[in-house]
């Protein structure tokens, strides 16, 4: 029981806005001091990273390899997703299948991807493929069990009710199991995709010419330190907004449900 | 008239399960047969086993003895894997909860089935509206479910199934769970839609004055394992009021036989 009234919305916004500017500024100061006292050979400085990012995006080679990594991570995303979200749509009917498959799809799901990544660029080269499939295996097995949940919940009343109504197997795989499954599957990318970008740039950073992964290798091996955190944080812009395209996406496609208090709203 | 559906000698007990042995009968010997056009009315205590008469009937369950007789054919499986719910378009079913797609807007819900059936063309969207006028829906059909209120989702399942004209359609208790005001309006509402249309209609309710005001003859089903215990014409003539029912002759006389008869 709570009598003190709720805060506008607008008001719970702001207020968590500026606190979110506060941590980042207390983070970039510890950054700094740390500079300052361990040396900026070794962990750089929040500027000497904000120089060096501006001076290569506006070089445009921060961008072009950004947008090798973004590719590489969005064509993976895309041909691991649509199988890793129609399987299980496909299968609802097949319980046995499942259960076979099973052990399979734990075993995709729980073996380390990133020690595939060597074997990857042997089988696939040094170009985008090996990238993508690297990608592909992260993103697969996510999605996958995420949606395979959101299909197991499925009210069966709900399909009952529209057999009863008329639909076909496949309608009801497409009018109802789908979107009952969309929130599930949304859970499932926004864990998958971060998870996806760092794939790529991992496997770049094994055997690539090109990518954020090859400019963190490359500020390695140069010993350039702001030249790895401009690249990682180049990444980490990339994650966040594949996270602000999905939520944007998500909000979209999810307007039927009842709104959720601003408080209650999380990232990512 | 003849008998659209005939129900005879149907049983039901529950299959064994994990050990468990079946069930005792929860519906047995249990007969009746409705006709065309006719709104008949099934009282019963809780439990009686009336949402599973109805979802045997709607195959959506299985029956465990007896016949279903749909338009003189035959329907009844024993093989969960045979059903067919609905059989074919041919039986409506008004369940308790109303079961509105969340992510279907009032009038996407009413037009699901005839988007599904492929009988979405301009009749049918102007009998959706038309249906959506008639319950005072007007002005929500871009509500979501949630967005409505219980009454408002009780009348958007209703018409979901009416828009598509089934021959019969079964209803189960599908006013309950709305306040007395609302349920009187949802009760007169129903029998306005049923005067145009004379559909054939099996309404379950434990409501004595509910089953009264709706049928033309109510049933009654005994404690389990449940049969047909009595059978009431309604001598009330059409069309009835439904907020004065109680003041109508015959009401009372009626309420005091269906009680004495409900254990």
């Amino acid at each position: 029981m709570t009598d003190t009234p709720a805060p506008a919305v607008g008001a719970i916004r702001w207020r968590r806005l500026l606190d979110r500017v506060l941590v980042v500024a207390v983070i970039l100061a510890l950054w700094q001091l740390a500079s300052w006292h361990v040396g900026i050979y070794w962990v750089s400085s929040p500027w000497g990273v904000t120089a060096r990012f501006a001076e290569m995006t506006a070089s445009g080679e921060l961008i072009r390899h950004a947008g090798y990594t973004l590719a590489e991570a969005a064509a993976g995303t895309l041909i691991a997703g649509v199988p890793a979200v129609l399987l299980p749509l496909i299968l609802r009917r097949h319980p046995v299948l499942v259960a076979i498959l099973d052990p399979f799809m734990i075993g995709g799901y729980g073996a380390p991807k990133l020690a595939f990544a060597p074997l990857f660029i042997v089988w696939f080269g040094i170009g985008m493929e090996s990238k993508i499939a690297l990608v592909v295996s992260v993103v697969f097995f996510i999605v996958y069990f995420a949606t395979l949940n959101g299909v197991r919940a499925l009210d069966p009343k709900l399909v009952q009710t529209a057999q009863i109504l008329g639909a076909s197997e496949r309608r009801i795989a497409r009018h109802i199991v789908l979107p009952a499954a969309v929130p599930s599957i949304f859970a499932g990318f926004r864990i998958a995709v971060p998870y996806g970008i760092a794939a790529a740039v991992i496997a770049e950073l094994i055997s690539a010419n090109r990518g954020l992964g090859f400019l963190v290798q490359t500020g390695a091996t140069n010993f350039d330190t702001t030249g790895v955190f401009a690249a990682i944080a180049m990444a980490t812009l990339l994650v966040q907004a594949a996270i602000w395209l999905m939520n944007a996406l998500e909000r979209a496609l999810l307007r039927w449900r009842p709104p959720v208090d601003a408080w209650m709203e999380t990232g990512p | 008239m003849t008998a659209l559906l005939e129900i005879r000698k149907l049983g039901k007990r529950f299959p064994a399960r994990h050990g468990r042995e079946p069930s005792p009968w929860v519906i047995q010997d249990l007969s009746f047969s409705v006709a065309e056009g006719e709104l008949l009315t099934i009282v019963g205590p809780s439990g009686a086993g009336k949402s599973t008469l109805l979802n045997i009937i709607a195959q959506t369950d299985t029956a465990s003895a007896g016949e279903i007789i749909v338009d003189g054919v035959p329907v009844t499986t024993r093989d969960p894997r045979a059903l067919k719910p609905g059989i074919d378009r041919r039986i409506g079913y008004v369940t308790q909860d109303d079961n509105l797609l969340p992510w279907r807007s009032t009038l996407d819900n009413v037009l699901f089935a005839l988007e599904v059936q492929d009988r979405l063309d301009d009749t049918g969207r102007a009998r959706a509206q038309a249906l959506i006028e008639a319950v005072g829906l007007a002005g929500f059909e871009r509500y979501y479910p949630h967005e409505l209120s219980g009454g408002m989702r009780k009348r958007t399942a209703l018409i979901r199934t009416l828009v598509y004209d089934p021959p019969v359609i079964l209803m189960d208790e599908p006013f309950a769970a709305v306040d007395a005001q609302t349920r009187t309006q949802l009760q007169a509402d129903l029998l306005r839609l049923w005067e145009m249309g004379r559909k054939t209609i099996v309404f379950v309710t434990h409501d004595i004055t509910e089953a009264i005001a709706l049928g033309d003859r109510a049933l009654v089903l005994s404690k389990q394992p449940s049969r047909i215990a009595a059978e009431h014409i309604i001598p009330i003539p059409r069309p009835r009021n439904v907020k004065d029912i109680f003041a109508l002759p015959g009401f009372a006389a009626t309420y005091e036989k269906i009680r004495a008869d409900v254990q």
